[in-house]
């Protein structure tokens, strides 16, 4: 989004939970300040008006500023049937809607221009008709001042919508996704990894509505946080009536590697149906002494062993990376982090993983 | 000859989706002991269900009679006081709900079975003794944590306890040791001997009927009873399986 | 063993007539409804009450009409019209120490409560409130000896001995700001308890005070403070209950627990306010190093209810543990939880709540666990479970965490759910009609909260889910 920015605008209650708590705990949401330029007399192609109705993980606040300030909207749709094999790349505000039977897979990454970027936003909405399969895979790796990324999933019946994000960069970092489960059997796999270190801000709101009968949703969060990173993260299951053999699960695990770190989590559900299950765990700690033991066993230091949890995110991303941009972008986060070196043994088994795939055997 | 105490009569059963049980007819005099035998997936497990009342499935057709009462379309409770008991394959965990409390309770249930506290604690202690229960059971939460034998043991106290006038043990030797299992018997004598109650024994395996004096066999194959016979049909069944009954119900053949 | 079992079934068979009756509040003094200066002068000078009580309530007052509720989150509570409630109504009688001395309306209440029979039987101490006022309260002889106290707030305020103390600690670990309705309470508070256990005593028997709150229209403010000193032993139990009424009737209680190093408290609660109750109750506790603090919490009754025990685990090593249920019907919204704040190094808590909502009754589980920087190894687990009786219910759970120690760990774990029908079935293939295999599958998920209280309250609390589950038959 533009940097040179013509004045600023005070975004408030930003990535909200549908359900809110104590305000003195200051974990209900975020207050986010963005650049805004005016764009008087510019023609603006918006999305056709069926997107305006999904809800996205940040909110209306964000949703009407990233609109306002964005030189164009991109509409994409993949032919009912179609097996899309080229993902899909999204930016600024793009809508995208996977027509009955499709696949797709779609792709966002944050740009990695350095501090100097500013503010870097993107708002993506989409339709998942019904058996549609959607792959969504979300890289924030840079390390712009700020980013702001809110998605809006609708699914219909028997979609299946799988969503992976990663918020590895630097600075703030705030994320919001919204996915409806409207359709029966609609069913979402969320795996959300972080990290956030010295003085970065990560701010999630997942929130994720069952609407249809015998829906699905499986929802895992996990990173590691050091140094002052301030994170937050807020996770709802709403089990909406009518949604009835529906079953949602989530579950958060965070490794908490300084005394200096401030780590918010809100696993919410809302349940108005009795036919239905909901789950939520968390667990907030150090690694386990047992896994520290085991680790020292095999040769590594305390701090190693921590590492090694921050290099697991790394080739977990660079693994689900599908694009030279996306991959230039992890590895390039990698190489600040973990050092080149580690950073190319990195590449060395992404390689190793092509070849033969994660779980391959020797066998041929 | 004794009175009939069961007879179903043409029942056509099975879930929202699939039938599964056709044209079943059997009979159980009071006090005999029948066996029901046949290969997995026959529909052994769902015709002790139906017999029971399990809403899960459907009677499309036909009727159950116990005790000369139809009952076909009574709830599964009724059933229960009627004299109905099922031994399940897997018993189900009841977490919160200590043992203790729960015999009490579907004890006091039944008319005939009213006992003052002391009573009954030492009915339960008899009967724990008899199968070689600690009574430490007592206080533990309903078949929660416990072992598949210890869950077999709690169903024969229950059965000892209950003194029903039909007993359908479903699998109730599966994946039993040798001393569950010679415990689990002792329970079934022990319930032939005191409360000369009727057993439905449905198995796919013979071990446990062989200290069983076995008034008749049946044999279901495909969810129809193909086949029925006196004890010596359970021999038979050792020496050669059920293949011949498969292969005569696949050939759309006579019944043997 | 027969006896025992006589007497439960005795009171396994009291119905609803148990707490829905009432006595006329003729000769009552009862006080305007509404909220002015003129009131809050007019209940201090009825007390007799010294001048900084005087100057905290009317600054209380202010407080309270500067205040907002919270606009984003809990349950409404518009139907509350502090214009239609009166903050003070008092029998004309005087405190008792024997219930032969109680007036009779009055016994008769708290004999069929069953409270001067639990007394003999099993507790140290008595204190019975109907209305504003404490209207008796007793001690074992023993357990005075030891030099424990067991009295009103307002008659420690006129003993020389303890008025600085109730000087000193009153109103610190629930400041009057600290919300809308605590600012009411400090503004119009009545009645309550004072309790002191000295350095190292052990009391053997519980004690137990018991809020009654008859009049319609009204509020009940009491004031609980309790001081357990180093290496002392105290469990307290509490229980509330209230005729129905057509008209909103608030319950603003404040209870204040001061537990010192090595020490240990139990504070267990049966509530069952009417279904026209606004329960904004607020309970807190600091706990000294190496103390223990535990709650045992039943919620049945109340409209809206606002409730979370607050536990500040403020020396190192010292511990939490907190059961609670909750029980939503018809016409209810209960938002109830609990707060654990861990400052200590090796600090513990845990926390186990479990909720049921039926017929339409709103639950929300609300709680928050804060881990602070200096509370090195800290560990917390918190496990909520909610079970949905019908699909007209609704369940919540709103959790927050806020970590800032690494080597701390915390647990957190929801399930919500309904009885499967397995269960179902299976208790009724051996006799069980389906509303008794229900009650059976509810009063076991109860169980574990249940079992945390004495014997008598257990019993009560299992008639009380039994009322509640064929309730809807009835």
């Amino acid at each position: 989004m533009a940097e040179s920015a013509s004045g600023t605008l005070v975004l408030e209650r930003v990535n909200t939970p549908p359900a809110q708590t104590w305000n003195h705990l200051r974990a209900n949401d975020i207050t986010l300040t963005v650049p805004v330029v005016s764009r008087k007399g510019d023609v603006y192609f918006a999305l056709p008006r069926l997107f305006e109705s999904i809800e996205c993980g940040m909110g209306g606040a964000v949703t009407d500023w990233i609109e306002s300030q964005a030189s164009d909207a991109r509409y994409v749709e993949v032919r009912a049937g179609e097996k899309r094999e080229e993902p899909i790349i999204a930016e600024s505000d793009t809508g995208i809607m996977v027509r009955a039977g499709a696949e797709a897979t779609i792709v966002v990454c944050a740009p990695t221009g350095g501090p100097a970027q500013g503010t870097t936003a993107a708002l993506v909405r989409i339709i998942a008709e019904r058996g549609a399969q959607v792959h969504v895979l979300e890289f924030v790796c840079g390390d712009t001042e700020q980013h702001l990324e809110s998605v809006g999933i609708v699914a219909g019946e028997d979609a299946r919508v799988d969503v992976r994000q990663f918020f590895l960069g630097a600075g703030t970092t705030a994320a919001g996704l919204a996915v409806a489960l409207d359709g029966n059997r609609a069913r979402l796999d969320l795996s959300c990894r972080y990290l956030a270190r010295d003085n970065d801000v990560l701010d999630i709101n997942h929130v994720i509505r069952q609407r249809g009968r015998n829906t699905r949703c499986d929802v895992h969060e996990s990173g590691v946080l050091d140094g002052h990173a301030r994170k937050a993260l807020r996770a709802t299951i709403d089990l909406v009536h009518g949604s009835s053999g529906s079953e949602g699960a989530e579950l958060e695990n965070v490794l908490v590697l300084s005394d200096d770190v401030t780590n918010k989590t809100m696993p919410v559900i809302l349940c108005d149906e009795d036919d239905v299950a909901g789950n939520h765990g968390a667990s907030i700690g150090s690694v386990a002494p047992e896994q520290i033991q085991y680790l020292q066993d095999r040769g590594l230091t305390l701090e190693e062993a921590e590492q090694l949890y921050v290099r697991a995110l790394f080739d977990e991303a660079l693994i689900c990376a599908p694009t030279s941009e996306t991959r230039k972008a992890v590895l390039a986060r990698a190489t600040e982090i973990l050092g080149s070196e580690t950073a190319s043994d990195l590449v060395e088994g992404l390689d190793l993983a092509e070849k033969s795939g994660p779980f391959a055997t020797t066998e041929v | 000859m004794h009175d009939t105490l069961l007879r179903v009569s043409g029942i056509n059963a099975g879930t929202e989706d699939k039938p599964i049980l056709h044209d079943i007819d059997l009979a159980v005099g009071a006090g005999e002991t029948h066996v029901l035998m046949g290969p997995n997936g026959a529909g052994k497990s769902t015709l002790g269900r139906v017999i029971m009342g399990d809403p899960a499935y459907q009677v499309n057709s036909g009727t159950i009679e116990f005790g000369g009462e139809d009952i076909t379309d009574e709830a599964a409770d009724k059933r229960s006081l009627a004299g109905i008991f099922l031994s399940y394959q897997a018993p189900v965990e009841v977490p919160g709900v200590p043992l203790y409390s729960y015999l009490r309770t579907i004890t006091q249930k039944r008319p005939e079975l009213k006992m003052t506290a002391r009573k009954f604690r030492a009915r339960v202690g008899e009967i724990a003794d008899q199968l070689d229960m600690s009574g430490s059971f007592l206080t533990r939460e309903l078949n929660v944590g416990f072992s598949g034998g210890e869950k077999k043991k709690i169903e024969m106290l229950q059965l000892l306890l209950l003194r029903p006038k039909l007993a359908i043990l479903d699998e109730t030797d599966s994946g039993l040791d040798v001393d569950a299992l010679s415990v689990v018997s002792r329970g079934i004598e022990a319930y032939r001997a005191d409360c000369g109650g009727a057993l439905l024994v449905i198995t796919h395996n013979t071990r446990i009927l062989e200290r069983l004096s076995v008034d008749r066999t049946h044999v279901m194959v495909q969810g129809r009873l193909v086949a029925e016979g006196p004890a010596s049909l359970i021999d038979d069944i050792d020496a050669h399986g059920f293949e011949q009954f498969e292969r005569a119900n696949a050939s759309g053949g006579d019944r043997a | 063993m027969s006896e025992r079992t006589e007497k439960r079934t005795q009171v396994a068979d009291v119905d609803r007539s148990l707490y829905d009756f009432t006595y006329s509040e003729e000769g009552y003094e009862r006080y305007d409804d509404g909220l002015t200066p003129d009131i809050v002068r007019a209940i201090s000078e009825k007390k007799d009450e010294p001048e900084w009580m005087l100057a905290m309530r009317l600054a209380a007052l202010d407080t309270y009409h500067a205040k907002e509720m919270a606009p984003n989150w809990g349950p409404s509570i518009a139907g509350l019209d502090m214009d239609h409630i009166s903050t003070y109504v008092s029998p004309r009688t005087k405190q008792a120490k024997s219930w032969d001395d109680v007036p009779d309306d009055i016994k008769n209440t708290f004999e069929r409560l069953g409270i001067p029979e639990a007394e003999r039987e099993s507790l140290a101490g008595v204190g019975a409130q109907y209305d504003s006022e404490i209207v008796y309260h007793n001690m074992r002889e023993d357990v005075a000896k030891d030099g424990v106290v067991y009295t009103t707030i307002e008659d420690a305020l006129h003993d020389p001995q303890w008025e600085p103390v109730v000087h000193e600690y009153f109103g610190t670990l629930i400041p009057p700001a600290d919300h809308k309705f605590a600012a009411l309470h400090y503004a119009v508070w009545s009645g309550g308890s004072f309790v002191y256990v000295p350095t190292g005593v052990k009391v053997e028997y519980p004690l137990q005070s018991y809020f009654r709150l008859n009049a319609e229209g009204a509020g009940q403010f009491e004031h609980t403070l309790i001081i357990v000193e180093e290496g002392a032993d105290l469990h307290f139990i509490e229980g509330c209950s209230a005729p129905k009424y057509y008209e909103a009737n608030l319950h603003a209680g404040a209870v204040e627990l001061f537990v010192k190093d090595h020490a240990r408290l139990r504070y267990s609660t049966i509530e069952n306010w009417s279904k026209n109750m606004y329960n904004l109750n607020t309970k807190r506790a600091r706990v000294g190093a190496d103390a223990q603090m535990e709650w045992v919490s039943g919620s049945f009754g109340s409209h809206v209810s606002y409730l979370y025990p607050t536990t500040i685990l403020q020396g190192d090593r010292s511990n939490c543990e907190f059961s609670g249920i909750t029980f939503a019907g018809a016409t209810q919204d209960l938002d109830t939880g609990c707060k654990v704040i861990l400052n200590g190094a090796d600090t513990t808590a845990t926390v186990d709540t479990k909720s049921i909502s039926k017929d339409g009754g709103c639950n929300t589980f609300r709680s928050s666990v804060i881990v602070g920087r200096r509370a090195a190894n800290a560990r917390c687990s918190v496990s909520c479970q909610s079970l949905m009786l019908d699909d007209i219910s609704r369940s919540d759970t709103i959790p927050a965490m806020d970590v800032r120690n690494a080597t701390a760990s915390v647990g957190h774990e929801a399930t919500i759910g309904r009885i499967s029908d397995d269960t179902i079935l299976y208790l009724m293939s051996r006799g069980c009609s389906e509303p008794e295999a229900r009650t059976m599958v509810v009063g076991g998920f109860a169980n574990p909260v249940s079992k945390e209280l004495p014997l008598e309250y257990a019993v009560e609390m299992n008639n009380l889910i039994k009322l509640e589950m064929e309730g809807a038959i009835g």
